[in-house]
């Protein structure tokens, strides 16, 4: 995807398209005999609202949105290389398997263990998106079908996993044994499952844009993804930066799986992960590869979930889906943004034509 | 007597870059002919040509086929009067036969059924009618230049062209498919064909054309017989001007040898041959030219040099030390440095910010990056410092460089190319597309570069250029160095003859 | 083991293949247009949910499959009118439009007929099995070949008029020009956007046709992401039929085949079906290796034939005494 030339355009096409998605889901709502405007008062309060510490849609939206902001973050960096993954979903599970499993079977003391498991979760994302990515690098596979392919890898491998090696129940639905108490990421509140994932993924966004915009490598990096043949005329060893791009970006993703796992699930069980990962690649989308923009997007996207289900589906019988449509239509918006550039150019010569600056009458 | 093709007062114009390609140019060729379309890069023939095969209607004038005035608003209108046009990037597909190809879009079909004994039979009389033969059932990807190029004369034939233009047909060719080539024409000409070649290879028309029209500019400077032509007079025709440029240069003084360049031999695209056993050698304090008419080698030649492309045989020195596999990263640590000629591809990142782009073969230096991390304000400082040097107007660091003039853009590719003092400057078409003022501004700063001691190796199609900034001349012609000259020695007839194919 | 491969599995096989060739064929006549289509996911939902809605509706099951396939051809036309006119990035937009399928698809159900994840309804029929009269009494052939679906036969005949579609017609072999070529197909005239848009258009009928079969053809009912990824799997097996109908007809079967394999063998023995199921994934990348290597094989050749042309020649030369030094 190409870098905008103008920030503030930029932005505007984004906020149209989220207003546009809005309006026309709003038709949805219109089209099913309930009042649009109520619905979105009861979608925004479920998922936005705060009305005590311990209740309220605002925190729960926060936990949500942890493996959002990182499967995202994951497909920023990858599609910053110049490289088109959608594997996010594979690397996270591995990640998650990986965390599961060194999260009870091995055992060591307190801080030392999370952090030994989510380093290993990380490396295993981190090996899992290389070699999609350096297929394409080397010898120019196309890094869509593989990275789709690897995901269905390893959804089977998780499968697998799970009901066998790493089996550890009786009733019908497979998971794995309990991740020790040493292993698992502390929650803010005593039964709220936002926790120090959260701050996990914020040091990430906050690291991830530092490396991008401040380093060395990060610069290699994007000038790879962004130019190649410029890169390859001032010298940047290409190869190297985008095969070390989607190292990170396979380990963010793995991150996200551990997190989830050691904060929230503390376990691994059959059908775990409904479309994380591709989800991730939505948020990127939207917030046009912009690492700071992942985490308002990430909320966004997770508190529009989450008060579909809640606000309108609980309160006022619509489904939840409409969530997803939401994101969708916005989505949608979003792809025909030239639609909204041309708009905004037409719109800007017109403004200017009225006040008299274009056409030489202005002083 | 009238004509297989007339055009008469064509004009065309291209607004966007202020160039007239196309003056006034009167074109007659006759039945049957082998006529010959010559002029440098530049000249207008190539737009000429686009306007008789319909890809581009002239802004003003007629043209008539046969004697009637026609209209030819695309390539099938073309096409439907018997022009029929072989490309010089060839459109084929690759997995098809050479039947396939030849019969495509051309398919006679019953009910939507293709009929393959009936196209074979049908291409493989036409290879007999005209002598070209190729395996009708090969795909084409497996064929040589020299087959696909038939492969196309055929596609024209099969469409019943009466009138064939075939723009710089022997850039891609070996000696042995050239002369195979010219068989054909002759053949062509012979079964009642017009043929139009468009070419800078002047011993090439002597060898096969009847008649042949000089364009210089935009315009006609002549048409005559080739029976009894010299390539010196032609020569003459197509480049003899006026000097436009003139820069101030003192003498040179050049020292130690900088680059040198032994044996090299490079492989162009596809296979094709392109730099066939090029020696030279550019001192330190000197300016050394490589002139010659784009497609000779030249980009190849800069490429393996610079690192983008790989040598297949010979050597490569700079400032002594042996880079022929080195990458790009170790020949600019030994001092080399690269003025590109596409600026806006290669020379610089279009979505980048100008201090982005400023630094993208400096960036991990000690001077802008400490610990991996990049030093903002040394790189702004950097930025900045272009600018100001070299006066690059309405631009800042963080800005960006997609709103710049050419001529700013040069001066920012300039400005990162000789900072660093470079001992080895590769500039390569460093003025194309730009205003005056910035071509004296390029020029002043390669001169400033040599007399620093740089060595400096320019490669252009501009005659003009070379002459007014090199000390010595070599001159590209074929994939080979086939002259060179001293900065006394040389004149643009000289320069002509050997550029164009001739021997002095 | 002589028990697995029986008949069953085989027919088994051919079942489970045909929601993965419909979407595959799709993918291959995209491909081969040189359009890209990732919403072939997306496209097989619609057909689902339109087919059974529409087979309830109307009250023949028939019916409902065809204005399935009308919807996909539409949604494939929707498609390529965003992409000409107003140059939307095709990726993006196929992966909004899988996106708001499968959840408008739930939520669309779930208004229409209560709050269910599932829905069927004892009215609708699915499909009858046919019986192929002759072909039937043949011994061994005969119940391998008979008893399917109006929907298989159809696909097995899609494959057949592909394949005399591409390669014995005019119109197909210009569609495989603009894929492979399009500079070519444009220089001789041939309509690139009629190609896309029949590929689109075709292609989307077809994966709808695929998402039909998953919600009427065996089974009636329609659950949320009925699709479970075929249409992905069905891009992934034309690229493993390397695009040739026959080729993906087989490549259809290997993933039909590991799933019906998996089955039968997660019930009769130990083995997992995910181990089984994974293999048809590593085969098709390998496929994809080999293409790739193949092509990067291809360019190194040409440097090699190159380099023997060029010491032939350079012996002549010297020879001939040519070479000179510059630059005294």
């Amino acid at each position: 995807m190409k870098r905008s030339a103008v920030w503030k355009d930029r932005l505007l096409t984004s906020v149209l398209a989220v207003v546009a998605g809005l309006v026309v889901s709003g038709a949805y709502i219109a089209l099913t005999g309930k009042d649009p405007f109520k619905a979105y008062f009861e979608l925004f309060k479920a998922g936005f609202g705060f009305e005590s510490l311990t209740r309220n849609g605002l925190f729960q939206t926060f936990q949500l949105s942890t493996s959002l902001i990182l499967t995202g973050l994951a497909a920023v960096v990858a599609m910053k290389s110049g490289i088109f993954s959608i594997g996010q979903e594979g690397q996270y599970l591995m990640g998650a398997t990986v965390a599961a499993w060194l999260g009870s079977s091995v055992h060591l003391p307190y801080v030392i263990h999370p952090a030994a498991v989510i380093a290993c979760s990380m490396a295993a994302g981190a090996i899992y998106s290389f070699i999609p990515g350096w297929l394409k690098v080397k010898l120019g596979v196309n890094e869509i079908i593989t990275s789709f392919l690897m995901n269905n890898m390893a959804v089977l491998l998780m499968t697998y996993i799970v009901n066998f090696p790493l089996r550890a129940d009786k009733g019908s639905t497979a998971h794995s044994a309990i991740v020790d108490e040493t292993a698992q990421l502390p929650v803010f509140f005593q039964g709220s499952k936002w926790g120090a994932g959260f701050i996990l993924a914020l040091a990430a966004v906050a690291i991830i844009h530092i490396y991008l915009k401040r380093t060395a490598p990060g610069y290699a990096l994007r000038i790879s993804g962004e130019a190649l043949p410029f890169a390859s005329y001032g010298g940047i060893r290409s190869a190297r930066a985008v095969l070390c791009g989607m190292l990170i970006s396979g380990a963010l993703a793995g991150l996200a799986g551990a997190i989830e796992i050691l904060g929230v699930y503390r376990r691994i069980m059959q059908g775990f992960s409904t479309g994380v990962g591709f989800d991730g690649l939505m948020v990127a989308i939207l917030a046009k590869n912009s690492p700071i923009a992942v985490v308002v997007v990430a909320i966004f996207f997770a508190g529009i979930r989450l008060g579909a289900q809640i606000g309108l589906q609980a309160s006022m019988s619509i489904p939840r889906e409409l969530g997803g449509g939401i994101i969708a239509t916005i989505i949608l918006f979003v792809a025909a943004e030239s639609l909204f550039l041309g708009f905004i150019e037409t719109g800007r010569l017109k403004w200017r034509k009225a006040l008299g600056v274009e056409g030489g009458r202005g002083e | 007597m009238s004509y297989a093709v007339e055009m008469r007062g064509i004009t065309n114009y291209f607004p966007s870059s202020g160039v007239l390609a196309n003056k006034a140019v009167d074109l007659r060729i006759g039945k049957a002919e082998i006529h010959a379309v010559i002029g440098e890069n530049g000249a207008g023939k190539t737009t000429l040509m686009n306007s008789l095969y319909g890809l581009r209607e002239p802004d003003s004038g007629e043209i008539l086929v046969d004697g009637s005035p026609v209209r030819i608003p695309n390539p099938e209108a073309a096409i439907g009067l018997g022009v029929g046009m072989v490309h010089q990037h060839f459109k084929l597909v690759p997995s098809f036969t050479v039947t396939e190809n030849i019969c495509l879009g051309v398919e006679s079909s019953r009910l939507g059924f293709l009929s393959p004994a009936a196209e074979l039979e049908s291409v493989g009389e036409l290879m007999e009618k005209y002598g070209l033969g190729v395996d009708p059932k090969t795909p084409v990807r497996e064929l040589s230049v020299g087959m696909r190029q038939r492969v196309e004369i055929l596609k024209a034939l099969k469409r019943k062209a009466k009138v064939l233009l075939l723009d710089e047909p022997t850039a891609v060719l070996t000696p042995q498919e050239t002369a195979s080539l010219f068989e054909v024409l002759r053949k062509l000409a012979a079964e009642g064909c017009s043929v139009v070649l468009i070419t800078h290879k002047l011993p090439e028309v002597l060898a096969v054309a009847e008649t042949v029209t000089v364009m210089r500019r935009g315009e006609v400077v002549g048409r005559r017989p080739v029976a009894g032509a010299t390539i010196p007079e032609l020569a003459r025709m197509m480049v003899g001007r006026e000097v436009v440029f003139s820069v101030e240069r003192g003498a040179a003084r050049p020292g130690e040898t900088e680059l040198l360049v032994r044996d090299l031999v490079v492989a162009g695209s596809g296979g094709a041959p392109a730099v066939l056993g090029v020696n030279l050698r550019v001192r330190r304090g000197e300016i050394v030219g490589i002139a010659g008419v784009n497609g000779n080698g030249q980009s190849e030649l800069v490429e393996a040099i610079t690192g983008l492309r790989p040598a297949e045989l010979g050597r490569i020195e700079l400032g002594g030390t042996d880079v022929t596999s080195e990458p790009v990263r170790s020949r600019r640590r030994a001092g080399g440095a690269h003025i590109p000629e596409d600026r806006m591809t290669t020379g610089l990142d279009m979505q980048a910010s100008l201090e982005e782009n400023a630094i993208v073969a400096s960036y991990s230096g000690k001077a802008l990056s400490r610990f991996g991390f990049l030093r903002r304000r040394p790189i702004r400082d950097f930025a900045q410092g272009i600018i100001d040097d070299y006066a690059v107007a309405s631009a800042s660091p963080e800005g960006g460089v997609s709103t710049l003039s050419g001529g700013n853009m040069q001066k920012i590719v300039l400005g990162r190319e000789l900072s660093g003092a470079p001992r080895f400057i590769l500039a390569n078409q460093p003025t194309r597309g730009l205003d005056v003022g910035s071509i004296e501004f390029v020029h002043r700063a390669l001169v400033a570069a040599r007399d620093r001691g740089a060595a400096v190796l320019l490669v252009s199609v501009e005659l003009d250029e070379i002459r007014a900034l090199c000390d010595r001349i070599l001159v590209m012609y074929g994939g080979r160095i086939v002259g060179e000259l001293s900065e006394a020695e040389a004149s643009d007839e000289k320069l002509g003859i050997l550029m164009l194919g001739g021997k002095l | 083991m002589g028990d697995v491969f029986t008949l069953d599995l085989a027919r088994a096989t051919i079942r489970l293949a045909t929601p993965i060739l419909l979407p595959a064929l799709a993918g291959m006549l995209s491909d081969r247009a040189g359009v890209l289509n990732l919403a072939l996911e997306g496209m097989m939902l619609l057909g689902a949910f339109l087919s059974i809605v529409a087979a309830f509706w109307l009250k023949s099951t028939y019916l409902g499959v065809l204005v399935g396939m009308a919807s996909g051809g539409l949604l494939g036309a929707f498609f390529f009118y965003l992409y000409k006119r107003y140059k939307v990035d095709l990726v993006v937009l196929a992966i909004a439009l899988n996106l708001f399928i499968q959840e408008m698809t739930v939520f669309a159900l779930r208004t229409l007929f209560g709050n269910v994840g599932s829905w069927s309804d004892p009215s609708i029929r699915q499909l009858p099995e046919l019986r192929l009269p002759l072909i039937a009494d043949v011994p061994v052939v005969g119940p391998l070949l008979s008893g399917y679906n109006a929907i298989v036969y159809f696909s097995w005949l899609a494959v057949v008029a592909f394949h005399l579609v591409l390669f014995r017609t005019r119109f197909g072999r210009h569609l495989r020009a603009v894929g492979e070529s399009q500079a070519a197909a444009e220089a001789v005239g041939i309509d690139v956007s009629r190609v896309k848009l029949f590929a689109l258009v075709m292609g989307g009928a077809l994966a709808a046709l695929g998402g039909a079969f998953l919600s009427v053809g065996h089974l009636t009912s329609f659950t949320r992401n009925i699709s479970n990824g075929r249409g992905w799997i069905g891009l992934s097996a034309a690229l493993f039929g390397f695009d040739y109908p026959v080729g993906v007809f087989l490549a259809s079967m290997v993933f039909g085949g590991a799933d019906a394999l998996a089955i039968k063998l997660q019930a009769t023995t130990q083995i997992p079906s995910s181990l089984v199921q994974f293999f048809p994934n590593v085969f098709t990348i390998l496929a994809l290796v080999l293409v790739a290597l193949r092509i990067r094989g291809g360019e190194y050749f040409a440097r090699l034939g190159f380099r023997r042309r060029l010491s032939a020649e350079t012996a002549a030369e010297a020879k001939r005494g040519s070479g000179r030094e510059s630059g005294r």
